[in-house]
């Protein structure tokens, strides 16, 4: 099964859906293929006309662009995902840093599509690693059913 | 750079608890005759190749240490002159990289006991510094 993560560039959320034998949907991916795609130069010019016009479905247009540009790329993961994973509580390095809004636009959306999702916490010692590796691969594993 | 979604570029990443070096992988994956390349970096290696070459380096680089090898995707090629530090890219998701990079030790303690079949209950987190206390503590300070 496809399945979204929170934050998408995350290494850790993509390594244990990969090993417990589902697809991540991962912002690297959406990336790759904007970035091998000879219309996109060089930053800042990151985004194409088409991406804008997709954004739009996701946000209204009197939400600030940058949060349309990220929703452009995030939002089309989201449409494609069946279930996702989301990482609470983590310190502010952890995921796509600068813009809180987009991440909290699609916590909504994924809960909007009603799609099975599971929180975990972002862990700090080894017991709370422990409980958020149990709590994934038993979501991943319950998905297989 | 790639030319196509064929291609796929890959970060192994060697968890701070492993003692498997980024050397290691970069010379078995040269022996494998695999037709990918490879990038030796601080925190393990980038791989690059057509999907299927790099799945096959990816189970072989796994082998080494399972529980302690993560991986992922990366949106760049490797040497993209957007991202390569030779070229004075810019280097946005290292921030990221370096927290979960620590992250790692922890991570690879769960992947282990939950290998295990270990039982884990859970357990509430101690509450944040209340207002109150805190005034306390910036009372002691004072005098």
């Amino acid at each position: 099964m496809k399945v979204f993560i929170v934050p998408p560039n995350s290494l850790i959320l993509f390594d244990l859906v990969e090993r417990y034998g589902h697809e991540p949907l991962s912002l690297m991916g959406a990336i790759h293929e904007r970035v091998v795609n000879p219309e996109i130069e060089s930053p800042p010019v990151n985004v194409t006309p088409e991406d804008v016009k997709k954004g739009l479905k996701y946000a209204g247009i009197e939400v600030p662009s940058g949060i349309r540009g990220r929703l452009a790329v995030w939002g089309p993961l989201v449409d494609q995902a069946e279930a996702a994973i989301i990482m609470d509580d983590a310190p502010f390095e952890f995921g796509c840093v600068g813009c809180h809004r987009t991440d909290e636009m699609v916590r909504f959306l994924i809960k909007k599509r009603k799609i099975p999702y599971l929180e975990v916490r972002y862990p700090t010692n080894e017991e709370e690693a422990k409980l958020m590796v149990s709590k994934i691969k038993a979501f991943l594993e319950g998905l297989k059913k | 750079m790639a030319k196509d979604n064929e291609t796929e570029t890959r970060m192994i990443v060697i968890s701070p608890s492993s003692s498997v070096t980024p050397d290691q992988i970069t010379r078995l994956l040269h022996n494998s005759g695999l037709e990918i390349t490879i990038k030796e970096t601080c925190y393990g290696a980038m791989i690059e190749g057509p999907k299927q070459e790099v799945g096959k380096a990816l189970v072989a680089v796994r082998k080494l240490d399972p529980n302690r090898i993560f991986t992922k995707v990366r949106g760049f090629p490797i040497g993209d002159a957007r991202r390569c530090r030779a070229h004075h890219g810019s280097r946005p998701g290292f921030t990221q990289l370096e927290i979960e990079w620590d992250c790692l030790k922890l991570v690879e303690k769960g992947v282990c006991a939950a290998e295990a079949g270990e039982k884990i209950t859970e357990k509430p987190r101690a509450p944040k510094l209340s207002v109150e206390d805190l005034r306390k503590i910036i009372d002691e300070v004072k005098q």
